[in-house]
C-alpha cells in the first residue's frame, strides 16, 4: 500500500506538472482547428457555415462570460477585449456584413483555415493569464 | 479477515526494492537537476576538424506559446520544427559551422528542482560535434551562456567567413518587453536585449553578412536600424509572420547558392522561396523584405526621430497592447512617406486572403505603429 502511495505521489506529480505549462491557449487553437477540420469533412456549403457561425458564436459567449467576471485584471479585459473584436470581424465577413463581402461557398475551407491562421501568427502581443484561458476553455466546453 | 496482512507481509521485501529503486532513481535524477552544475558536456569536442567558410549562429526562442496546426490540421512546436530546419541545414551544409542555441520552457522537476533551459548543438563540416544543454541568462545580458558557448567552439577566424545569423521566435518587442519569456514573464526581452547579444556574437569581428529575423513585424524602421548595425543584409518580415516561419530548407548547400549570386544573391533567392512557400499554405498575409542595410540608412535616420517619438508614447502607456496601439504599413502615415522609403528594400508581398486588408496590394517593407481610434500624444 504504502508503495502504491508513494508511486502514485509521484506520477500525479509528474503528471500535473506537464498542462501547467501549456498555457491554455493551445486549447483555443485548437478549438478552431477542430471547426476548421468538420468545415472541410462536410461537403455541404450551409453546413460549412453553420459550423464556422456556431464555433464564434461560442467562442464570444464564453469570452463575455470570462469578461463579466469580477476577479479580471485591466490585462486580461484588454486581451478578451481584442478577440472578441477579432471575432466579430470574422462573424461579419462570414455573414458579409459591416462592409464585407460574404465569403462565398467556394472560399469556406479556404476561410476557416484564415480563422485557424490568424492565431498562429508568430506575434506576442494578445496577453490572457491562465486563468481567464483555462475559464475560457471550461465554459467552451460547458456551452458546446 | 488476515488475508490482507499476510499477503502485505509476504509483499514487504519486493515493495522494500521498488521504492529503493525509485529512491535511488531519483536520486540521479536529482543530481543532474542540481543547480550547481555548470554546462552539462554530452559529447567531446573534436579538434582535428578542417576550418569551414561559413559560419551560422541560429537562435531559436521555445519559450512561449508556438503551437500552429497545418492545412491537414496536424499541429506542431514551431520552435521544435525550427530546430529539426536548423539541425538539417547543419548537417547539409559541409563547409560551414553552425551554432545553434535552442532557448526552452523553464521546467521543474517534482515542481521543486528546475531543468536546464537551453539546449546548445555544435555542427563542423555537416557533422555534429557537440550538444550541451544550458542554464539560459536570468541577468539583464540575456545572450552570455550563448555567447561563452561560442566563444568556447568558434573556430575564431571569423573575418574570412561568411556569417549568417538566423534568429526564430515571436515578435520581438520594441519596448516593454515582458512576458516574452513565458517561462520568466518578469523578465523583460527587446529589440535592444537582441543588439546586446549581437555585440557579443560579432566582438571584434566584421559584421554578419546576412540576419535572417523570422518573427512577426521585424521590419520596422527601428529594429532595422538597431539590427543594421550588425548585418549587411537583413531578411525579415514587416507584417504579420505565420508560426511556419521562412524556409530553412535554402540555408543547405551554401556553397552552392552563395557562390553563384553572393550574398545579396541568395538573401533575394532565400526571400522568395520563403515566400512561395508560405503563399502556398497560408491565408493570412505573407510578406518577406530583403534589406540593403548601407542603402537603407538614409531612410532609417530620416525617421528615426518620428519613430522615437511614437515608441516615447507607446512606452508611457501603461502596457503597450492591440487595445490601444497597432501595426501599420508605413506608408500609410504620411510622416513616413519619403522618396527614399523604396530605397535599399525589395519586398515580396500578398495580402491575406480576407479581412479588411485583403485587398491591400502592395507593402513599402517598413511597419509602424498607430494608435487605435485617437493618436498617440506627443
Amino acid at each position: 500500500m504504502t508503495t502504491r502511495i508513494a508511486l502514485g505521489s509521484i506520477m500525479m506529480m509528474v503528471v500535473l506538472a506537464l498542462p501547467a505549462h501549456a498555457g491554455g491557449k493551445h486549447e483555443l487553437q485548437q478549438y478552431f482547428n477542430n471547426a476548421a477540420t468538420r468545415v472541410k469533412a462536410t461537403d455541404n456549403p450551409s453546413e460549412k457555415r453553420t459550423i464556422l457561425h456556431e464555433s464564434f458564436q461560442t467562442m464570444s459567449r464564453a469570452l463575455e462570460m470570462v469578461e463579466r467576471s469580477s476577479s479580471m485584471s485591466k490585462d486580461d479585459g484588454a486581451g478578451i477585449e481584442y478577440l472578441k473584436a477579432t471575432l466579430q470581424e470574422k462573424q461579419d465577413e462570414l455573414a458579409g456584413h459591416n462592409g464585407y463581402a460574404r465569403v462565398s461557398d467556394e472560399q469556406l475551407n479556404a476561410f476557416s483555415a484564415y480563422v485557424v491562421q490568424d492565431m498562429e501568427q508568430a506575434d506576442q502581443v494578445v496577453t490572457i493569464s491562465l486563468v481567464a484561458l483555462l475559464l475560457i476553455i471550461i465554459i467552451i466546453i460547458l456551452l458546446v | 479477515m488476515r488475508e490482507p496482512y499476510n499477503r502485505s507481509l509476504r509483499g514487504t521485501p519486493c515493495s522494500m526494492r521498488v521504492v529503493g529503486a525509485c529512491c535511488a532513481a531519483l536520486a540521479v535524477l536529482l543530481c543532474s537537476c542540481s543547480a550547481d552544475l555548470s554546462v552539462q558536456r554530452e559529447a567531446h569536442q573534436e579538434k582535428e576538424v578542417p576550418a569551414a567558410p561559413y559560419s551560422i549562429v541560429c537562435v531559436i526562442h521555445g519559450d512561449g506559446d508556438y503551437l500552429y496546426h497545418d492545412t491537414s490540421g496536424n499541429k506542431y512546436e514551431a520552435n521544435e520544427k525550427a530546430l529539426e530546419g536548423a539541425q538539417k541545414v547543419a548537417q547539409q551544409n559541409p563547409q560551414a559551422e553552425v551554432f545553434i542555441f535552442h532557448q526552452r520552457p523553464g521546467r521543474h522537476f517534482l515542481f521543486f528542482f528546475p531543468l536546464r533551459d537551453g539546449e546548445f548543438y555544435y555542427y563542423r563540416n555537416g557533422r555534429l560535434i557537440a550538444t550541451e544543454s544550458y542554464w539560459r541568462d536570468q541577468k539583464e545580458s540575456r545572450f552570455e551562456p550563448e555567447l561563452e558557448l561560442y566563444r568556447r567552439f568558434g573556430m575564431g577566424n571569423q573575418r574570412e567567413m561568411i556569417r549568417l545569423f538566423l534568429y526564430y521566435g515571436h515578435e520581438i518587442p520594441e519596448c516593454g518587453g515582458a512576458g516574452y519569456d513565458a517561462s520568466y514573464p518578469d523578465r523583460p526581452f527587446t529589440v535592444g536585449h537582441l543588439v546586446n547579444g549581437l555585440k557579443g556574437f560579432t566582438g571584434d569581428s566584421a559584421r554578419f553578412n546576412l540576419m535572417i529575423v523570422s518573427t512577426c513585424f521585424g521590419g520596422t524602421p527601428y529594429t532595422i536600424g538597431a539590427l543594421g548595425t550588425f548585418a549587411r543584409y537583413i531578411i525579415a518580415s514587416p507584417d504579420n509572420l505565420h508560426l511556419s516561419y521562412f524556409d530553412f530548407h535554402s540555408l543547405e548547400h551554401l556553397e552552392l547558392s552563395v557562390r553563384d549570386g553572393g550574398v545579396s544573391g541568395f538573401a533575394r533567392q532565400f526571400a522568395r522561396r520563403s515566400f512561395d512557400r508560405l503563399t502556398g499554405d497560408i491565408q493570412t498575409a505573407v510578406s518577406v523584405a530583403v534589406y540593403d542595410v548601407d542603402r537603407v540608412q538614409e531612410y532609417v535616420r530620416s525617421v528615426h526621430s518620428v519613430y522615437d517619438h511614437t515608441l516615447t508614447a507607446l512606452k508611457r502607456e501603461t502596457e503597450p497592447s492591440l487595445s490601444t496601439a497597432e501595426h501599420c504599413d508605413c506608408a500609410d502615415l504620411s510622416p513616413y512617406a519619403l522618396p527614399a522609403m523604396n530605397e535599399g528594400v525589395e519586398v515580396f508581398y500578398r495580402p491575406a486572403r480576407f479581412g479588411r486588408s485583403k485587398d491591400k496590394q502592395s507593402h513599402s517593407g517598413w511597419e509602424c505603429w498607430r494608435r487605435r481610434g485617437p493618436q498617440l500624444r506627443d
